[in-house]
C-alpha cells in the first residue's frame, strides 16, 4: 500500500522511523528474523530477552483460546533466548551495521546487582540504542527475577540503579500487570535511573482446563502452570495501566512504550492516543507474521488523513483528557434506545437481555415479533443495542434529562459497527 | 427469490458481515487466490487488510490493481478463479471474495476515495482507444495514470461495452459500471460517443488500442431464421436494456446456448415477466461453459433447461410460432416447441475492422496480436476481439498488459 504518512517519532531520546517495535519474544531472536522485519518496515526491536540462567526449554510452550477470527488469547511459558550472549551480540552488531536507521533495544533480565551490571554493560558495548529491563516475566518461579521484582518497588529501584551505574544509553523498565497499582514500581524505576517504562508484560493466567488431561495448556508431561497471557484479551488491561501512568503527574514526562494485544491499526492507535510514544507487538506477529505491520501503517495513515494530522505528535495522548473517574460523570440524563422496525429481523435478543439482564423495559409483540420501549422502566443502559445482531437497528435515540436537571449538550457515541 | 429486472440478485454485505467473512480467510503464506486472478487484483492482500480492519487500505489495493474492480466483483467467474484456488476449500468452502470486493468498492464510493490519480504534469503523447468496453477502459486508466492524453472512441451512446449493453442488470447493476467509468473519466480520459472510429481520425494519435469486442452475432444458418421473434443474444440484451418492460417478446421464450450469455438472456426474459422461459442446449449441463452459480440462479427462477437438443428449423407465418428441435446425441429425438421468441446465444464474432486500418483478422474476425497486445505499427489490441469470447477480468488483464507495452512503445518513440 503506497499511501503513507510520516510516522516518525522520538522515543526516550531516540529517533524512530515509526513507533512500531517487535516486543521481546520469539519474534526477534536472531539476525535473519530481525532483518526480515526491518525490511517489512518495523522501526525497531526489543531483542529477545537474555539472562544469565542456562535455558532448557519445555515442550510444548503455548496454549490458545480462539473465539473465531484471530486468537482471542495466547498463553506462553517461554523463557529467555537460547542463543549464547556472544551469538546475540554478534547478531545485534550486524543489525546495527546493516540497518543504521532502525533501533535495537536489548531486553535483559538479571537476578542480582552484579548480574544486571554485567548484562547491561555487555549489551551496551555492542553499540545498540538502549536496553529494556525485564522486571515482569510472570513464569519465573523466583523472587529475585521476573514479575516478583516488578511487584517490589524497592527491588525495581535497586536493579534500575545497578543498570544505570554502567551505561548512559536509554534504559526502559518493563512493568508487570500482575499488580494492583503500577505507579509505585514505575516511579521506583525512574528514581533508580530508568529513562522510560514499558507496559505490560503478560498476565498470570490459566486458560481452559483440558477435560481429559485435567490441566491447562501448555501440557508439559501431564502438568501445566500459571503463566503469561497475551493477545487480544489483554489489551484492555494494558490500556488501563498506560492511561494511569500517563495521567500520573510524577510520570508526566516519562516516555511510555505500550504493549499488549495489538493486531490492527486501531489497536495501535489506542496506545498512541493514551500517550504511548512506542508500541510493541508480539502475539499477532506470532500468529500472522511481520506483514501485519503493512495494515497498521496504512490504516493509521488513512486515519490521520481523515482527521487532518500530519505527524504523530499532533495526537499522541489526545484521548487522555477524556478518560476520567466514574465520580466525575454527568449523571443527569438517560439516552433512550430507538428501535428501527424496518431493519429489525425479529430475533428478540434485546427483549431477552433486557428482561433477564436489565430492567424489563422492552415490551415484545408476539404477533409482529418487534420490540417497543417502556420509557418508565428504561434506565438507558443500552444492553439492547449491545446484543442486537443488526448494525444500525437499535441506536441511541432521545436524550431525556432527569426532572429538575438543566439540559445541556451531551456528547455520546452515535456510530456502532 | 425472484426480483425485478433492475434489482440485484445478490445481497450486499455490511461491515459486520464483511468482517465475519474476512475472518474466514486463513491468511495463507503464498495466497493461491492472488495467483489465480488474471488481472492481478490481489485478493489475499485486500482481504488481509479488511481482516485487520484497514478498509481504506483494502480499497487502495483493489482500485490500484483493477480499474474495473466494481464490475469484476459482480461478474467474475470466481468459482473457476480465486475462489476455486482458496485454501479454505480444504476445510469447508471458499471465502466469498467477490462479495468482499463488492463491499469494498461500495466503501470506496461512500468514503469518496480517489485512489488512482493522473499526474499533474502531462506527457506529450496522445493515445486513442477504439471501443469503450472492458479492455479499452483498462488501457485508458493505465495510460492516463502514466500521464498521457487518452481519448476513447465509442460508437454507442454510453461506455462499458458488454458491461452496459450485454450483462443483465440483476447480475451487474448499471450504477456499478458507471462508478468504475466515472473514476476513469476523473483521470482526464476523454470519451467520444456515437462515433465510428475512422483510420483518418486516428492519424492524430501516437498509439491506438483496438478493443472493439465481438459484436457480430453468430446466428446459425437455419430455416426460418428471418422470422420476426428471432434474435441474436447481443440484439436481445441490448434491446431489453433499452426498452425494459416495453420489450414485447411474448410469453414463450427459448434461449439457445449453454454459456453465461445464454443464462443472462434467459434470466432477462424471466425478469421481464415472461412465464415460460426455456434454455435449449445441445450438450449436457456439466459440459455447459456457464458458471454453475449462473445456471443455478436461472433454474431457481423457474427457467427450464433442456439439454441434448438443438433447433433445426423455425416455423411461422412471418412471425415465429414453432421451434423444431433434434437430439444432439440421440439421433431419434425430435421435439416441436411453441415459441414467441427465440434467442441464439451461440457465440459472437468480431466485425470487420477495415474502417480503423489494415488490421489482419482471422475467419472469426479475431485480430492477431502478440502476448502484449502488439499488432503492428502504432496499433495494439486486446480483449474479446483478440482472444474470442473471454471474461471481463481477462479483458482487464489484457488491457493492463497492452497499456504497459504501449507506454514502453511511446517512451521508445520519444513521445514523453
Amino acid at each position: 500500500m503506497a499511501f503513507k504518512k510520516d510516522l516518525s517519532i522520538e522515543f526516550a531520546g531516540v529517533k524512530c522511523l515509526n513507533p512500531f517495535f517487535l516486543a521481546s519474544s520469539p519474534v526477534c531472536n536472531n539476525y535473519d528474523m530481525i532483518a526480515k522485519a526491518f525490511e517489512a518496515g518495523w522501526a525497531g526491536v526489543f531483542y529477545k530477552n537474555q539472562d544469565s540462567v542456562p535455558e532448557h526449554e519445555i515442550s510444548p510452550i503455548f496454549g490458545v483460546t480462539d473465539m473465531g477470527g484471530p486468537w482471542s488469547m495466547f498463553k506462553n511459558c517461554e523463557h529467555a533466548s537460547q542463543n549464547s550472549f556472544e551469538q546475540n551480540a554478534e547478531f545485534m552488531h550486524r543489525l546495527k551495521r546493516d540497518y543504521p536507521e532502525h533501533r535495537i533495544f536489548a531486553t535483559l533480565m538479571g537476578g542480582s546487582d552484579d548480574d544486571w551490571k554485567k548484562l547491561v554493560k555487555m549489551a551496551a558495548e555492542v553499540g545498540i540504542d538502549g536496553v529494556e529491563l525485564n522486571m515482569s516475566c510472570p513464569h519465573m518461579g523466583r523472587d529475585n527475577m521476573g514479575s516478583d521484582v516488578g511487584c517490589n518497588p524497592d527491588l525495581v529501584e535497586q536493579y534500575a540503579r545497578a543498570a544505570r551505574s554502567v551505561t548512559d544509553i536509554p534504559i526502559i523498565a518493563k512493568m508487570t500487570p500482575n499488580i494492583t497499582n503500577m505507579i509505585p514500581s514505575a516511579m521506583a524505576a525512574v528514581k533508580g535511573g530508568a529513562s522510560g517504562v514499558s507496559a505490560i508484560n503478560t498476565v498470570k493466567s490459566i486458560i481452559d482446563i483440558d477435560k481429559d488431561l485435567l490441566t491447562t495448556e501448555p501440557v508439559v508431561n501431564g502438568k501445566s502452570a500459571i503463566s503469561g497471557l497475551s493477545g487480544k484479551a489483554v489489551k484492555p488491561i494494558a490500556l488501563r495501566f498506560i492511561n494511569e501512568m500517563a495521567q500520573y503527574p510524577g510520570l508526566k514526562d516519562v516516555p511510555i512504550s505500550g504493549v499488549g494485544g495489538v493486531y490492527t491499526w486501531e489497536d495501535a492507535l489506542d496506545f498512541l492516543l493514551l500517550g504511548a510514544r512506542n508500541v510493541q507487538i508480539c502475539t499477532s506477529v506470532m500468529e500472522y507474521g511481520y506483514r501485519i505491520l503493512e495494515d497498521i501503517i496504512s490504516g493509521i495513515s488513512y486515519w490521520m488523513e481523515e482527521k487532518g494530522f500530519e505527524k504523530l505528535d499532533d495526537f499522541v495522548g489526545m484521548a487522555l483528557r477524556n478518560i476520567t473517574t466514574p465520580s466525575e460523570f454527568t449523571r443527569t440524563f438517560k439516552i433512550r434506545p430507538a428501535f428501527d422496525h424496518d431493519t429489525c429481523i425479529g430475533c428478540g435478543r434485546c427483549y431477552v437481555s433486557c428482561y433477564d439482564g436489565g430492567h424489563q423495559a422492552i415490551d415484545w409483540d408476539d404477533e409482529l415479533r418487534r420490540p417497543s420501549l417502556n420509557t418508565d422502566r428504561c434506565v438507558g443502559c443500552h444492553l439492547c443495542q449491545k446484543v442486537c445482531p443488526v448494525p444500525g437497528c437499535i441506536t441511541p435515540g432521545e436524550v431525556a434529562f432527569d426532572e429538575g436537571a438543566t439540559p445541556e449538550n451531551i456528547v455520546y457515541k452515535k456510530s456502532f459497527r | 427469490m425472484k426480483r425485478g429486472y433492475l434489482e440485484e440478485a445478490v445481497q450486499p454485505l455490511n461491515l459486520r458481515t464483511a468482517l465475519e467473512e474476512a475472518n474466514r480467510c486463513i491468511v495463507c503464506h503464498d495466497a493461491p487466490c492472488s495467483k489465480a486472478c488474471p488481472a492481478g487484483t490481489d485478493p489475499a492482500r485486500f482481504i488481509r487488510s479488511l481482516k485487520f480492519r484497514n478498509v481504506k487500505g483494502a480499497v487502495e489495493t483493489i482500485r490500484t490493481n483493477n480499474a474495473l474492480a466494481g464490475s469484476c466483483a459482480k461478474v467474475c467467474p470466481y468459482d473457476q478463479l480465486c475462489q476455486e484456488a482458496c485454501s479454505r476449500c480444504g476445510i469447508d468452502k471458499p471465502v466469498q471474495i467477490g462479495r468482499l470486493q463488492s463491499f469494498l468498492v461500495e466503501q470506496e464510493k461512500a468514503f469518496d476515495m480517489k485512489v488512482v490519480k493522473a499526474p499533474a504534469e502531462k506527457k506529450a503523447g496522445k493515445v486513442a482507444c477504439v471501443g469503450a468496453g472492458p479492455a479499452s477502459l483498462a488501457v485508458a486508466s493505465q495510460i492516463a495514470r502514466a500521464g498521457y492524453d487518452v481519448t476513447v472512441i465509442e460508437r454507442e451512446a454510453k461506455a462499458g461495452g458488454v458491461l452496459t449493453y450485454g450483462i443483465v442488470p440483476a447480475r451487474l447493476p448499471q450504477s456499478v459500471v458507471d462508478f468504475d467509468i466515472q473514476l476513469i473519466e476523473e483521470l482526464g480520459v476523454k470519451f467520444k460517443f456515437n462515433t465510428e472510429a475512422k483510420a483518418a481520425d486516428l492519424e492524430a494519435y501516437d498509439a491506438v488500442f483496438v478493443g472493439t469486442g465481438l459484436w457480430d452475432a453468430n446466428v446459425p444458418e437455419i430455416e426460418g431464421g428471418d422470422l420476426d421473434g428471432v434474435y441474436s443474444a447481443i440484439d436481445f440484451l441490448k434491446e431489453a436494456r433499452e426498452k425494459q418492460a416495453d420489450f414485447k417478446i411474448g410469453n414463450r421464450v427459448i434461449v439457445v446456448g449453454g454459456g453465461d450469455v445464454a443464462m443472462d438472456c434467459a434470466v432477462t426474459a424471466k425478469l421481464l415477466g415472461v412465464d415460460d422461459v426455456r434454455i435449449l442446449y445441445r450438450r449436457s449441463i456439466e459440459e455447459a461453459p456457464a458458471d454453475m452459480n449462473e445456471i443455478q440462479y436461472a433454474t431457481s427462477l423457474g427457467i427450464g433447461m433442456t439439454t441434448g437438443a438443438y433447433p433445426v428449423a423455425l416455423k411461422g407465418d412471418g412471425k415465429l410460432k414453432t421451434v423444431e428441435a433434434a437430439g444432439f446425441y440421440d439421433e431419434e429425438a425430435k421435439m416441436s416447441l411453441s415459441a414467441d421468441t427465440i434467442v441464439f446465444a451461440t457465440g459472437q464474432k468480431a466485425e470487420a475492422q477495415s474502417g480503423i486500418g489494415a488490421l489482419e483478422q482471422d475467419a472469426k474476425g479475431l485480430i492477431k496480436a502478440d502476448e502484449n497486445g502488439f499488432v503492428g505499427g502504432k496499433y495494439f489490441a486486446g480483449g474479446d476481439v483478440v482472444h474470442g469470447g473471454k471474461t471481463v477480468v481477462e479483458a482487464v488483464a489484457a488491457g493492463k498488459k497492452a497499456a504497459a507495452a504501449m507506454i514502453a512503445y511511446l517512451e521508445e518513440k520519444g513521445v514523453k
